[in-house]
């Protein structure tokens, strides 16, 4: 059995390189895209196994991506984690609106992290 | 009477020269305490001047009817005389006729009774009547002469010189003095009758003159009282409309009336206290107006500065997301074993960026409040969830500084509410913490109790207490005692302002009881079902 992609649309450079290298110790496999409409396209062409979505995305917002994709028939049962870059009330349900499957909280732990996506996707 | 309203009788009586008497009265220099005293002294001088008039009138009626009195016993007495002569003159015919001396005993005592009522008579009247009288008596003992020469005649039964004697000198005395009786007896009755007359023509003219001088002081006294009242009323109906002016809020307006009195110098006040509240009034618009648009600008710097804050913090997140997320992977040994000098420097990082990413998310929720950006989610929560999700954050610290910890929850709470349970568990969280961070030894307690429709948490500490000069200040922003204690024990001096406004935002209160080296006790109510706060 192949390796699962997880697909990280996140604009911030440092930020996709913790996860990079947080993911380069594990069998998962890494795809970026650094907007939204380039991530939505990512995920119509190779149909992921998980997305990271960050909120705050230059060309389209990360809600809409994900709102986006889970009207596409290919991508609509892709689990979609949403990464809010602050916890305000009501961000959790607006995710939760748009169809993401969970929810985390910018800044978070990587620790935390993995073990949501492992929760979600097993490594193996 | 309503003093806005006047009567049509007497909106009439003031335009008439009565009005003028009015402008009058109220023109002179007088205090209204005399103006009042000289009206009532007029009504009064009337009715006194009228009671006297009836007086003098009753007393000429007295006197009138006691010479009617007199007058009719006059008659009375003249025509005694009259009969007693007509008596005289029967009895004196009868001694002739029968002989009889009894008869001319009668004539004397006839006679007596003739003198006795002349006598009265004369005292009564007059000279000129009196010498009438005298000519009378005159007669009458002219005729008892004769009278007397009639009876020896009759004694001596000479009859017939009697009967001649009678016939040629009684008779025609006896006419003389009976034409002279009859004439006063005329005079007396017709005396009668002119004062009867005069007496009736008197009442008549006393009764008009007395209805007249009734009349005319009744007027009089209805015209004063007008008068003085409406010298009162025009002044105060003035005076009220200038207030009611005054009360509906328009200002500036004056009175002006003719009074020189106290009524005169109230209106010059009034007119005076109306001009100074048209001053203080325009010059109140003017500071509020400044005071409104200064307010605008503050609030457009306000909300330009809640903007700026809100996005500042979210850019300084993006940065300490990455300093965080690497200094925890260093951490975990992702990239290596960690060499032991590192372990601490970089446990210090680990603090501090979590320290700063505290002090951001405050920043970014005051700002959020402060710019009206903030709303409650509300939803079904319990109380015991939220407690339990604080004692849980907490144990750790509590088991660290070796501080008992207890959780006290009232049975008697309802199993849902309605509210923000993350805000509600921010604000009791930031509270425990405080408490915990505040606590060297001894003990923080959370209680959750009922309160009528509120819940009421309270978080008691045996810490270092607050002085009551700073009890008020602990719920604003960037307030911490001093700066020693920021440095000792860590926090952003922004949870209990935070606490404050999620605590208002949902309808309740909060307060805090504290005794220096006890410790405190920080209460907060929050109602069991919230309804969300339009603006804290």
């Amino acid at each position: 059995m192949s390796d699962k992609t997880i697909l990280y649309v996140e604009d911030n450079e440092f930020n996709r390189k913790i996860v990079r290298q947080l993911l380069a110790q594990t069998r998962y496999r890494l795809r970026e895209a650094p907007d939204g409409e380039s991530g939505v396209r990512a995920a119509q062409e190779e149909l992921p196994d998980l997305i990271l979505m960050d909120v705050q995305l230059p060309k389209m917002s990360g809600l809409d991506a994900t709102r986006q994709l889970r009207a596409d028939p290919r991508t609509a049962r892709v689990p979609i984690i949403i990464v809010t870059s602050y916890a305000l009330s009501g961000d959790e349900q607006k995710a939760r609106d748009a169809g993401a499957t969970a929810y985390i909280a910018k800044p978070y732990s990587p620790r935390d992290l993995l073990s949501k996506i492992r929760e979600i996707v097993p490594e193996a | 009477m309503r003093l806005d309203r006047t009567d049509p009788l007497a909106a009439l009586l003031l335009r008439s020269p009565i009005g003028a008497l009015v402008d009058w009265a109220a023109r002179v220099r007088a205090s209204v305490q005399r103006k009042l005293l000289v009206a009532f002294l007029l009504i009064t001088l009337l009715f006194i001047g009228m009671a006297a008039f009836s007086l003098l009138t009753m007393r000429g009626m007295t006197r009138q009817s006691e010479l009617l009195d007199r007058a009719h016993q006059r008659l009375e007495w003249s025509q005694q005389i009259h009969h007693s002569l007509a008596m005289q003159m029967h009895l004196t015919a009868m001694a002739l006729l029968v002989r009889d001396e009894a008869a001319i005993g009668s004539i004397l005592r006839e006679n007596n009774r003739f003198n006795e009522a002349l006598a009265r008579l004369e005292e009564a009247v007059e000279q000129p009547e009196r010498a009438v009288i005298q000519k009378v008596r005159a007669g009458q003992e002219e005729a008892m002469a004769v009278v007397a020469d009639i009876a020896n005649l009759v004694r001596d039964s000479k009859i017939e010189a009697a009967t001649r004697v009678h016939s040629t000198r009684e008779d025609p005395l006896y006419r003389s003095i009976d034409a002279l009786v009859s004439q006063m007896v005329q005079q007396e009755d017709a005396r009668m009758v002119r004062l009867r007359d005069g007496m009736r023509a008197a009442r008549e003219r006393s009764l008009v003159v007395l209805g007249g001088f009734a009349a005319i002081a009744v007027l009089l006294a209805l015209a004063a009282g007008f008068v003085i009242s409406w010298m009162l009323i025009r002044p105060l109906s003035a005076a009220h409309g200038l207030l009611n002016e005054l009360s509906s809020g328009r200002f500036g307006g004056s009175v002006k009336v003719p009074n020189n009195d106290e009524l005169g110098e109230l209106a010059v006040q009034l007119s005076a206290t109306s001009r100074e509240l048209a001053r203080l009034d325009a010059e109140q618009r003017r500071a509020a107006q400044e005071l409104a648009a200064l307010n605008a600008k503050l609030q457009q710097t306000s909300v330009a500065k809640s903007e700026f804050l809100a996005n500042m913090s979210h850019e300084l997140r993006t940065p300490l997301n990455a300093i965080l997320g690497f200094t925890e992977m260093l951490t975990d040994g992702l990239y290596g074993a960690v060499p032991g000098d590192f372990r601490e420097p970089l446990a210090d990082i680990q603090t501090n960026g979590r320290h700063l990413l505290r002090l951001i998310n405050d920043v970014l929720d005051l700002s959020k409040i402060e710019a009206g950006r903030m709303e409650l989610s509300l939803g079904e929560y319990s109380a015991e969830e939220v407690v339990n999700t604080v004692r849980a954050s907490l144990r750790s610290l509590a088991e660290e500084k070796a501080l008992e910890f207890r959780v006290e929850l009232d049975a008697g709470l309802p199993e849902i509410m309605l509210g923000d349970a993350k805000r509600i568990t921010q604000c009791l969280l930031n509270l425990a913490g405080n408490a915990l961070k505040f606590t060297k030894r001894g003990r923080v307690t959370i209680r959750a109790e009922r309160q009528g429709d509120f819940v009421h948490y309270s978080v008691a500490d045996t810490g270092i207490g607050i002085p009551p000069e700073q009890l008020e200040a602990v719920f604003t922003e960037f307030r911490q005692l001093d700066a020693t204690i920021t440095r000792e024990f860590g926090g952003t001096g922004l949870g209990l302002s935070i606490t404050k406004k999620f605590v208002e935002m949902h309808g309740g209160r909060i307060w805090v009881e504290s005794r220096l080296s006890e410790g405190s006790t920080f209460h907060f109510t929050i109602p069991l079902k919230s309804e969300m706060a339009s603006t804290v």
